[in-house]
Order: C-alpha cells, then sequence, then structure tokens
C-alpha cells in the first residue's frame, strides 16, 4: 500500500483535487471564496511534463470538475487547457526564493485567466437574457481567488513539483 | 535485428498509450456525463466522519423564529379566505426527508450544496429544499447516496415567488451574490421594503407558500420593477436541511 502511494504521487494528488474541490474548506478562504484548486497540480505537472500533457491534464480536470459543478452553461475546460498549453512552456528557476516567487505570479495570472473566461461565459449568458447584475460579485469572486491562489500556490506547488520530480526520475531510471 | 525490434516495440508502445488516453478520455466523459455521481458517492464515504453534528447556532434559531412568523402570518390569511370563499388552492401533501450538508459552495461561482441522501433514499431532481428559515434552493442531479442542491443565489437559479401582502407574482433570479432579485411583471407594483416573500402558488416547480425571504431594497428602471431580496434560509450557517418531496 505504502509503495503504492509513493509510487502514483501525481495520480493520487490528480484524484484528490476534486476532492477538496467539493470539501472546500471555508477556514482557507476569503468571503466564502476559495484559491483554484486545480492550477496548483496543473502547475508543477506541466512544468514538468509540458505543453502537450498540460492540455491533456487541463481537459481532464476541466471535464471532471465541470462534472462536480451545477453549471450546465459554463464550463471551466477553456481555461485549464490555455493554462495547462502556457505552464508547459514556464521553464524551471534555479533560484530557491525566485522559483517560490514564480509559482504565486504565476498561479495567480493563471487563476485570473481561468476566473475571466468563466466569468465571460456568464456575462455573455446573462446578456442574452438581459441580466446585467453579476459583474460586482465575478469580480469580488476573481480578486479573491487570484489573491488566495497566489498566497498558496508557493507552497503546494512547490511541495508537488518535488514529488512529480522524484517520480519522473524514477520512472526514467525504469526505462534504463 | 535489434534495431527493427526495438522499433517495432517502440510503436507498439506509442499506440498502447494512444489507447490508454482514449480510455481515460472515455473515463472522464463518463464522469462528465453522469454529473461527477461516482466521485460524489466518494466524496460520501470519505466526509462520513466529518458531517455535521446536531448542534445549530443562535443564528439558525433566529432564522426559524422568523420562518415561524412567516408561517403563522400566511396560515391566519389562509384561515380567513377559507372562511370567505370555502375552496382554498389545493396544497399537495408533501413528505419531507432530513439530510446533511456534506459540501458546501456558497461563495464562488459555483453556488450549490451536497447533501447526503440521494436517489436511494427517494430524492427526486427538483424536489425542493428547506432550511430553517425557509427555502435554499431545488435539488438539481442526484447519485446514488448524495443529491446536488443548487441555491437560490446561483446565477442560473429562476424560481417564481410573490409577495403574500399584495398577491404578485415575480420571478426571483440569483445573481451570484447573497442577494437574488425579484423581477417584477408590472410596473406599478406597491412593494416595500420588508415585505415577505414566499413560493408563488402559480410555480409549477415549487410548493406554494414556502418563506423565501424579505425585500430589502427596492429599484426601478424603464421597463420593469425590481427588488433584491434578503433570503431567510441562510446556507452558509445551515448543516441540516429538509427535501420537500412534493406533488405539485
Amino acid at each position: 500500500m505504502n509503495s503504492f502511494l509513493k509510487n502514483n504521487r501525481p495520480l493520487i494528488s490528480f484524484f484528490l483535487i476534486p476532492v477538496v474541490f467539493l470539501w472546500h474548506p471555508n477556514w482557507l478562504g476569503i468571503l466564502g471564496i476559495q484559491p483554484y484548486w486545480p492550477l496548483f497540480w496543473l502547475l508543477p505537472w506541466s512544468m514538468i511534463y509540458g505543453s502537450m500533457n498540460g492540455l491533456i491534464a487541463g481537459l481532464f480536470l476541466g471535464l471532471i470538475l465541470d462534472a462536480l459543478t451545477l453549471s450546465n452553461n459554463f464550463t471551466q475546460i477553456p481555461g485549464l487547457i490555455l493554462c495547462g498549453i502556457w505552464f508547459g512552456k514556464v521553464k524551471k528557476s534555479d533560484n530557491y526564493w525566485v522559483g517560490h516567487f514564480r509559482y504565486g505570479l504565476i498561479g495567480a495570472i493563471g487563476s485570473f485567466l481561468c476566473g475571466l473566461l468563466y466569468f465571460l461565459q456568464i456575462f455573455i449568458y446573462d446578456f442574452l437574457n438581459n441580466n446585467f447584475f453579476v459583474i460586482y460579485p465575478s469580480i469580488k469572486v476573481i480578486l479573491a481567488q487570484v489573491f488566495l491562489t497566489a498566497i498558496f500556490a508557493p507552497l503546494f506547488c512547490s511541495y508537488l513539483l518535488k514529488s512529480f520530480k522524484i517520480q519522473k526520475n524514477k520512472n526514467t531510471m525504469k526505462i534504463f | 535485428m535489434l534495431v527493427i525490434r526495438r522499433i517495432f516495440f517502440s510503436r507498439w508502445r506509442q499506440k498502447k498509450r494512444k489507447g490508454i488516453l482514449l480510455v481515460i478520455l472515455l473515463f472522464f466523459v463518463f464522469v462528465r456525463l453522469s454529473k461527477g455521481s461516482l466521485y460524489k458517492d466518494f466524496y460520501y464515504f470519505i466526509s462520513k466522519p466529518f458531517w455535521p453534528g446536531q448542534f445549530q447556532k443562535e443564528i439558525l434559531i433566529n432564522s426559524a423564529d422568523q420562518e415561524l412568523l412567516v408561517k403563522l402570518n400566511q396560515l391566519e390569511k389562509d384561515n380567513k379566505r377559507f372562511r370567505e370563499i370555502l375552496s382554498l388552492q389545493k396544497v399537495a401533501d408533501s413528505e419531507t426527508i432530513s439530510a446533511a450538508v456534506i459540501s458546501r459552495k456558497n461563495g464562488s461561482w459555483w453556488r450549490q450544496i451536497i447533501l447526503n441522501k440521494g436517489s436511494k433514499d427517494g430524492v427526486e431532481v427538483g424536489s425542493a429544499v428547506v432550511g430553517p428559515g425557509g427555502l435554499l434552493g431545488r435539488v438539481s442531479s442526484t447519485s446514488f447516496l448524495t443529491s446536488s442542491v443548487m441555491l437560490l443565489t446561483s446565477p442560473e437559479s429562476q424560481v417564481g415567488v410573490w409577495i403574500d401582502r399584495l398577491q404578485v407574482n415575480g420571478l426571483m433570479v440569483g445573481l451570484g451574490d447573497d442577494y437574488p432579485k425579484l423581477i417584477f411583471y408590472t410596473k406599478d407594483v406597491d412593494i416595500k421594503i420588508g415585505d415577505f416573500v414566499l413560493s408563488s402558488p402559480a410555480s409549477t416547480l415549487l410548493p406554494p407558500n414556502i418563506p423565501v425571504g424579505i425585500v430589502q431594497n427596492i429599484n426601478k428602471d424603464n421597463s420593469q420593477k425590481y427588488a433584491n431580496v434578503l433570503l431567510l434560509g441562510r446556507p452558509q450557517a445551515i448543516d441540516w436541511v429538509q427535501i420537500l418531496k412534493v406533488k405539485i
């Protein structure tokens, strides 16, 4: 069991993302808003395995998270796919502090992008239904999400990056 | 020979990889189409030790008092009408299912709660969900063990309500914040701040006269009059709810 957990860290952490998404721990949030959890996994994964794998992981994460929310008209897939592609092109920094700062910054921009794409869908939907009052709450959600993602990204991303790197090295060793 | 074998194996591995990827994609599409029912059932088991206890806070007691007040008010009016016309609109018999809130999203894009009762317990899509205070939302999807409720504050929520003082119908639309918007079909409605909002007897989605909220402020534009509603049921604090199995 222990070796299974050790050898499948990326997979296990992947399946933990929707659980945390559902759990929605209020003590980790502001105004009932949470950090954008899927980015904490997607960022290190894409940085190690590249844009193509980031795209696929973004698609899978989007599908699973869309399934857990009740929105039939809106989807998280475009934001996560774009982030997956972009994160794959980001290079790792050798400097410890710069590296951590960059996770926060990239996470914040990624969260903003995902939030913006989601908001645009709601905005268009509401525009078609003559309802223009969602702008203020949406801005609040985006800003809080960006802030929280930026704060927690260095913590989660650096841990996951290290763990994925170890896993990748192990797999490469097995091939040779 | 060795090189040919290597190429053969590498191609076979590539094909195998594509196959696995396709299977995984199909699995996730299945998860998406089944509305994450597998995941929600899995979450049911792992969240079981953390389900809320029986104790409610003061805020809920206040909400329950307000609910009783609104109900009493409504019953008195109904009683009067009974005496006057001897044929009140028939309210269908309802059966309730108590459920605990095991997941709550009430601050972000998604305004929903997940309950620990699902199709196994007879919960049906479309059932109304009430908590201490009043109406919270409607069941949007069910899995075997859980059910997901779209809250009234969700941007996709639209329910028919009425102001009981004036007996005027309106449409309550979620805005993604804590104060849904109540739109009236006519401009010259004499609503006042503090009016009680109840589910409409004309609604085909909800049982009639469930307390919903109180009018908080009133606005007017060229084409219509609308109000913001302070909800009586507060999903951020409620741990236990009732699912109404109603035949309307």
